[in-house]
């Protein structure tokens, strides 16, 4: 089939366009609200105009620094300087493209951006300025993208690092337009799914606050089943002052049927209500006593990046432009295009770079806040959420309670059952209508919890099953979706295995990997870290420890680490060196990458040591950090990264760490202390001495 | 009432002296190199620097500034010229998300202005406080070292 491509001339310019659906290697299924792009919606990504090229981004920028990589792929193909091609975040004027998730953008968007700057270099060297051609995507090994040498070279500086480093506007934060006011929805201290609404506020105590400008009843749709009160002020440190000053009255109905969250998502009580619904293996196996036989228990936890998410409404009449931190505008714009019945096209959202996404910016909240608020006063509306505000109305990592038992003959694994409860990831009640719950949850599951059961290795007889459980408090897509809680109670209990077959774990996980690349990844990792050897002495009354774990992230990207951990008599655990292999295919940008491993090995330690949401009757009462604590610099041990490359294409990089750091750490626990931990975060009183 | 704001006298109106400084900067000043990322300074991300101490904007009263010096990242650069710590936090690629960075980088110079070659122990108990939810900390670390080396 011949693929078209486009090279439009407007006003002198010169712009390639080609089907993002069309080209690309694997189409992995992300979060099904919108479908991959058909060929017929083609992209403008890369434009020629009076000798310089214009690339608008198409994918979020949240960190994983894809514009670099991606300018990378451009510059490589249009065969032009670092300094010849500008950057340019995209809106929605942009023909509709996937949600950057799943750690797809180099893997499905550096193909055709390839095809497309090849197909405009040649037409630039042939002296083409405007028209039309046709494209004819041509083979991998035409595209210098593609070839081994193609990124040799030391990376670029980073895309937007000299505007973050001078402290120039670049969130949506802190973009700013005239008239500008500051608004807050305020909500009840209830869960998000028990239904609530003010009922009584003090207006004339609010407006007797200096800068108060506006009480608005019309602050955009509930947050689940929390109705609001919106606020709005001249001045960003009224808000606090209003929201006090007003005393709001409360209607909250009731307590949620699993308001004891803890008690509630408990997979031993699920199974003695007879097998678990939605089955990702689905072997048999035999019945009688087990060699291994492991409850683990991961609790509710947060996005929290640094930046709590912000937009800029503005209504202009009936069009309606709005600044966001998100990772998918295209969401927003059609949320708020139904909110208010315009049509679509009077809807702008425009993207700016995000503070830090992790799964958790992919809905409209802030966004819709922003938009009534600026309505209800008529002017552009800032609104940012508090700190509490993120911890309360986002939605969060599930808590997940897993049964694993498994049999050994001969050293070798001959049966495995896998049970997990899990509240959802991808069919969240954070945007799935109460209607349609049943029916996903009886007939689809969720593919998010499902993520990562799969363990990859020689299992016998193997099942592995969940059942998805409705909670008062959101969850969803966080880092890795389910494929960090699953893999850090498969990777543990492979580890028990081991240690019941008397084998070295590391050797024991070669001995059953399915995969070469994956056992290629574990090869490195035991002869970079020298496994085997003993880890540094901690000193008096310290005991130490090294864990492996390995694993494939979506089938397509692997990893395999080591970690040493240092346990004190109090307890208390501290991670002190890691060694991580990665292998994701052909790497754009190897110092990235490597950032992506970095960035998901902090979070392993999280995952171990500090990762929890508390929760009161489902209601989340953290409000700031020192509730719910993320790793700090002090925490994060010398890490030693070695990327396998090959040139099969690219994969993803976000996410594969957290498959393998968090069980590498635990498993290193259970070395040094003989405790295998069973409930995370870790309690230093369960290894005390 | 006024304050030196990297080396240029600025008044502080009637109605902001309320406000935190760090809202002063961003919504007054229109200086949105400061980040609000927690409201009660246990983040870092609002980091600037009061004469001479790495000082969390978003817990600092405005009115309490009479005749303080205060530095931003705004003005951490002198003729277009990078400050080393800047530097050093482009070269080693630092930054991921990038929103607490303009945080680390002002207690950095605050520390390396202290400290002007600090050791590890020296770097944890400086900047601990600064929180990077993407994982940066090892390249803050090396990046210290490295405009310690130029500082």
């Amino acid at each position: 089939m011949r693929r078209r491509s486009f090279l439009l001339g407007a006003g002198g310019c010169l712009v390639a366009l080609i089907g993002a659906g069309a080209v690309g290697y694997s189409q992995v299924p992300v979060i099904p609200k919108r479908p991959n792009p058909d060929p017929a919606s083609a992209l403008g990504w890369i434009r020629f105009e009076e000798g310089r090229y214009t690339f608008t981004l198409p994918r979020a920028e949240m960190g994983q620094n894809i514009a670099t990589a991606l300018k990378q792929v451009a510059c490589s193909e249009l065969e032009v300087s670092w300094d010849a091609v500008d950057l340019s975040l995209h809106d929605t004027s942009l023909p509709g493209v996937k949600p950057t998730v799943g750690s797809e953008s180099v893997q499905l968007f550096a193909e055709p951006l390839a095809q497309a700057c090849a197909a405009l270099r040649d037409a630039v060297a042939a002296g083409q300025t405007t028209g039309t051609i046709d494209v004819n995507p041509r083979p991998l090994t035409d595209l210098r993208v593609f070839q081994a040498e193609a990124f040799q070279g030391p990376s670029p500086t980073i895309e937007q690092g000299q505007e973050i480093v001078t402290g120039a506007s670049l969130y949506a934060a802190d973009v700013s337009r005239p008239g500008m006011l500051y608004g807050r929805v305020l909500r009840a201290p209830a869960p998000t799914e028990v239904a609530s609404s003010p009922t009584r506020w003090d207006v004339a105590a609010a407006r007797a606050i200096s800068g108060f400008v506006a009480v608005a009843e019309e602050c955009g749709a509930p947050i689940g089943q929390a109705h609001g009160l919106g606020i709005v002020a001249d001045r960003p440190g009224a808000l606090d002052q209003i929201a006090d000053a007003l005393s709001v009255d409360w209607a909250i109905d009731g307590v949620h049927p699993r308001a004891d969250v803890i008690a509630a998502v408990d997979v031993d009580t699920t199974l003695s209500d007879g097998p678990l619904p939605h089955s990702v293996i689905d072997g048999t196996p035999a019945e009688g006593s087990w060699d291994v036989d492991l409850r683990i228990d991961i609790p509710l936890a947060a996005h929290a990046p640094i930046e709590p998410r912000a937009a800029l409404a503005e209504w202009d009449n009936d069009r309606l432009t709005v600044w966001v931190g998100s990772q998918d505008v295209f969401y927003i714009r059609d949320v708020l295009t139904d909110a208010y019945g315009a049509n679509a096209s009077h809807v702008h959202v425009q993207s700016c770079r995000v503070g830090g996404g992790f799964g958790g910016k992919t809905i409209c909240t802030v966004e819709a806040e922003a938009a009534a608020l600026a309505r209800a006063v008529g002017k552009p509306v800032h609104v940012q959420w508090t700190r509490a505000q993120e911890f309360a109305l986002a939605f969060h990592r599930p808590p997940s309670s897993h049964r694993i038992r498994a049999r050994l003959s001969g050293g070798r694994i001959t049966d495995w059952d896998h049970a997990q409860v899990s509240s959802h990831i991808m069919f969240t009640s954070a945007v799935l209508p109460e209607w349609m719950q049943a029916g996903t949850d009886r007939f689809a599951g969720d593919g998010g919890v499902a993520r990562g059961m799969d363990a990859p290795y020689a299992l016998g007889n193997a099942r592995a099953a969940y059942a998805p459980l409705r909670l008062p408090v959101h969850t969803g897509p966080w880092r890795g979706l389910g494929a960090g809680p699953n893999a850090l109670a498969t990777e543990s209990a492979i580890d028990e295995l081991a240690l019941a077959a008397g084998a070295d774990p590391l050797a024991f996980r070669l001995d059953h990997v399915t995969d070469a690349r994956l056992a290629a990844c574990l090869t490195r990792v035991r002869d970079m870290s020298k496994w085997g050897a003993a880890p540094a002495a901690g000193g008096p009354g310290v005991r130490v420890g090294r864990g492996v774990a390995c694993g494939i992230y979506k089938g397509v990207s692997y990893a395999a680490a080591v970690a040493d951990v240092a346990v004190n008599e109090a307890g208390r655990a501290r991670v002190t060196q890691i060694w991580c292999v990665h292998e994701c295919g052909l790497v754009i940008n190897p110092d990235q990458v490597r950032a992506q491993c970095e960035g998901n090995l902090v979070w392993s330690i999280g995952m171990i040591l500090s990762d929890n949401l508390p929760l009161e009757t489902g209601r989340v009462t953290a409000e700031t950090f020192g509730d719910a604590p993320i790793p700090t610099l002090t925490e994060t041990p010398p890490m030693t990264i070695d990327l396998l490359t090959s040139d099969l294409p690219p994969a993803g990089a976000g996410e594969t760490g957290i498959v393998v750091g968090p069980g590498a750490i635990s498993n290193a626990i259970r070395m040094a202390t003989g405790q295998r931990l069973t409930r995370f975060p870790l309690d230093p009183g369960q290894l005390a001495t | 009432m006024e304050f030196i704001l990297n080396g240029t006298p600025q008044s502080i109106p009637e109605g902001w002296r309320d406000e935190p400084l760090l809202y002063l900067l961003r919504a007054h000043l229109g200086m949105v190199g400061a980040k609000f990322g927690c409201g009660v300074g246990l983040c870092g991300a609002c980091t600037v620097i009061v004469n001479g101490v790495a000082t969390r904007s978003c817990i600092t009263p405005s009115e309490s500034l009479d005749g303080a010096e205060v530095r931003t990242i705004e003005g951490l650069a002198e003729d277009n010229t990078l400050h080393p710590v800047q530097q050093a936090w482009l070269d080693l690629s630092v930054p991921q998300c990038g929103y607490c960075q303009s945080g680390q980088i002002m207690t950095a110079v605050a520390l390396l202005e202290e400290i002007p070659n600090p050791t590890d122990e020296e770097i944890d108990a400086a900047m601990d406080g600064n929180l990077c939810r993407c994982g940066t900390y090892n390249r803050i670390r090396a990046a210290i070292h490295r405009a310690a080396e130029v500082v």
